[in-house]
């Protein structure tokens, strides 16, 4: 009998707590599950905080994942059905998940939106998240490469610093007269590495000379990659950029080992830090005079999950997020993916060289297949630096690799 | 009470349990993860279709496709490169430390001891270490080997296709060397000192003595060693990943680093269960002579 009573009790008690609406409150209240690549203190992590703190209903519950897992544990959590709402995805990925639906389309959202407008954004970072009148994501920002350069060394090798290499048998040339075996300096630094850097590296040669990921083998293309074996052989550039990372290849830049390097604006913090000289940063060189620039397109985008229960929400947060172009170079040391007004960019001419070279900067692929095609990519180059291979032999069958992904 | 626990414990149903708990776990642990990649290297499959069973059944042509592939023929040959010579060099110098370490100077078991320090540090740790001591322009061990005259110029020892699996090699027979040393020493140790007593008073020399005495009587513990070795060289993962990734040009990768970059950097998780299953098969038979080894320990 007692036990009866307390039952019933319990079950008043619970019906009366409903009708004081106190559940109801927990029922507005949501939560915003975000994946990011982010460290605690970069990016997504603050600037989630400051949205909480405009949106007192919303909760942003951000985790952070390695950038190379994310692809991994996403196509997971999507066999599951425990997505995140958010989630970052590497430009060239894209197309992974949007192919197999997992992805909202935000173009409708979009469309209604007052604070995202699609005709400012540059054609590259645009390129990334489009697909046909479909949008799968918003590019948070945006890095490209250039070629930084010590002009110091141009001046004690008889160059001119305010002339800095802008074809590659300009590149050749001044990279041959600034090397330097008996003091260990090399005249280039780069990343030949077997992994997406050197794909990332590597894809904007070839485009240079005519090409793409799904056209490697013309005979320009070919140019391009014995470009590189010449680099190598005649010791312009270390055997070890075979091995070493972007940030490893630039470090030696930085310590005076090597007088130009390829890389991106990530590296300026560290550079103004470490490089105990004049350094400047110059576009890419072009194949031949006046042929086409272009440049990588890196960092990532912002994506919703299809199966997100909050797309609204999740929206209003990418809106936020992209409200705070401005001040990304500043704050992340991104590159504005959209035409804005930067007040006081940090290095103001590297930013300024940095956003011309975004304008042609490509997206790498898309290809739902993106990893074989990289993968490709970066066999041939390696193939052909360690002379396993003739450049046109590895390219062939890269070609082939390439072909026989895409058509599966 | 007492007596049903009791009639448990002495009975035959104590015996069963004992045997159910460890044929459970290993079946678990084991047994179903390995079934699992062999079910997985005949199916069609990709990082979307992980969560089901129900996959399309595709026989052996993932077998084929991985096989077909141009660097198959070069991971399996630098695998049995990587393997014979590590576990060779290992065994031959931890036998020759082993025995060093049996004369008796002053502070020999504490030195021995230290020896271990090495075989405690974690792969990854060792690999970047190898790393930085072997790079190319700047690494100490070029600078050492010039500063004696032995080399003119730099070795590359992590980009240079001739050289990076053999830098792979060094850095894994340092890792390996301690633990070879520490199980041979228990097996010397087990060798009673009057059958080389009785040896030398026949007239036996040191080196008639290591032929004829040390080495038929460490038999079974060669075998055992020898095994394991062969074993971790195969699982050696953390190491090719921190030292050299494979590369350059696939010129130092092996076959446990393969099927993880199938797996996890193509998302073709079918060929990396292919070498997977492959690397089991191999494994198994390592297995067996080792079980058989350890056999012929107990008997001796």
């Amino acid at each position: 009998m007692s036990r009866l009573k307390c039952l019933s009790a319990g079950l008043v008690c619970a019906v009366a707590l409903g009708l004081t609406g106190a559940p109801r409150a927990d029922a507005a209240h949501i939560t915003l599950n975000v994946w990011t690549i982010d460290l605690e203190s970069q990016y997504m992590f603050p600037l989630a905080k400051q949205f909480e703190a405009l949106h007192p209903d919303i909760t942003v519950h951000v985790k952070h994942v390695q950038f190379q897992d994310i692809n991994n544990d996403l196509a997971r959590a999507s066999i599951t059905g425990d997505v995140p709402d958010i989630s970052y995805i590497d430009n060239p990925y894209i197309d992974l998940f949007g192919s197999r639906g997992l992805l909202l389309d935000l173009a409708p959202m979009i469309a209604q939106s007052k604070m995202i407008d699609l005709s400012k954004f540059y054609p590259g970072p645009l390129a990334a998240v489009k697909y046909g009148d479909k949008i799968y994501g918003i590019p948070r920002g945006a890095n490209t490469l250039a070629l930084y350069y010590n002009a110091d060394k141009f001046k004690a090798a008889g160059l001119d610093p305010n002339k800095p290499p802008r074809t590659w048998a300009e590149l050749y040339a001044d990279a041959k007269t600034l090397t330097d075996p008996a003091k260990h300096v090399y005249g280039l630094a780069f990343s030949a590495v077997a992994s997406e850097e050197g794909t990332f590296q590597f894809l904007p040669w070839i485009q240079m000379a005519g090409g793409d990921y799904n056209r490697l083998n013309t005979p320009n293309d070919v140019e391009a990659l014995q470009f590189w074996q010449k680099l190598i052989d005649e010791k312009l550039a270390s055997p070890d950029t075979l091995v070493r990372s972007q940030y490893d290849s630039t470090a030696t830049f930085n310590a005076g080992d090597a007088a130009m390097a390829i890389s991106g604006p990530w590296e300026l913090p560290r550079m103004a830090k470490d490089a105990k000289f004049d350094y400047r940063v110059a576009l890419l060189p072009t194949m031949t005079a006046g042929s086409a620039h272009v440049s990588a397109l890196g960092e990532g985008d912002n994506v919703i999950l299809a199966k997100s229960q909050h797309p609204k929400e999740a929206f209003e947060l990418l809106e936020f997020l992209n409200s705070k172009m401005p001040s990304v170079w500043n704050d992340w040391g991104f590159l504005p993916v959209e035409q804005v007004t930067v007040d006081h960019p940090n290095w103001p001419a590297d930013y300024a060289l940095f956003l011309q070279a975004l304008q042609t900067a490509r997206v790498r692929g898309p290809s739902p297949h993106w990893a074989d095609i990289s993968q490709a990519i970066q066999t041939a180059v390696q193939a052909a630096l360690t002379h396993q291979a003739t450049a046109a032999q590895a390219l062939a069958t890269a070609q082939q690799s390439v072909d026989a992904t895409v058509n599966q | 009470m007492t007596r049903m626990i009791a009639r448990f414990r002495d009975g035959s149903s104590f015996d069963l349990t004992l045997v159910a708990l460890a044929l459970a776990y290993l079946f678990v642990f084991a047994a179903l993860p390995m079934l699992y990649t062999v079910v997985m290297s005949v199916q069609k499959i990709d990082m979307f279709t992980l969560g089901t069973l129900a996959r399309p059944f595709v026989g052996l042509r993932n077998y084929a496709h991985v096989l077909a592939m141009p660097v198959a023929w070069r991971v399996a040959t630098n695998t049995a490169i990587f393997v014979v010579l590590s576990v060779v060099l290992q065994l031959v110098i931890g036998l020759v430390l082993a025995i060093y370490f049996r004369q008796d100077f002053p502070g020999a078991s504490t030195l021995r001891g230290l020896f271990l320090a090495g075989w405690v540090m974690p792969a990854l740790v060792v690999g970047a270490i190898w790393r930085w001591l072997l790079a190319g322009d700047f690494g100490v061990v070029n600078f050492l080997l010039g500063s004696l005259g032995l080399i003119k110029g730099h070795i590359f020892w992590i980009s240079d296709p001739h050289v990076a699996l053999y830098s792979l090699i060094i850095a894994n027979v340092w890792l390996g060397i301690p633990f070879n040393m520490l199980l041979l020493s228990v097996g010397l140790a087990a060798i009673p000192a009057d059958v080389y007593e009785a040896a030398s008073l026949d007239g036996a020399s040191a080196i008639q003595r290591f032929l004829f005495v040390t080495l038929p009587m460490m038999r079974a513990t060669l075998g055992a060693v020898l095994s394991l070795s062969i074993i971790f060289t195969m699982q050696q993962y953390d190491l090719v990943a921190a030292l050299t990734q494979g590369g350059p040009s696939n010129a130092s990768n092996v076959a446990q680093y393969w099927s993880w970059q199938l797996s996890f950097e193509t998302y073709d998780i079918a060929g990396g269960s292919v070498v997977a299953v492959v690397m089991i098969l191999v494994v198994i038979l390592v297995a067996i002579l080792y079980v058989r080894s350890t056999r012929l320990e107990q008997q001796a």
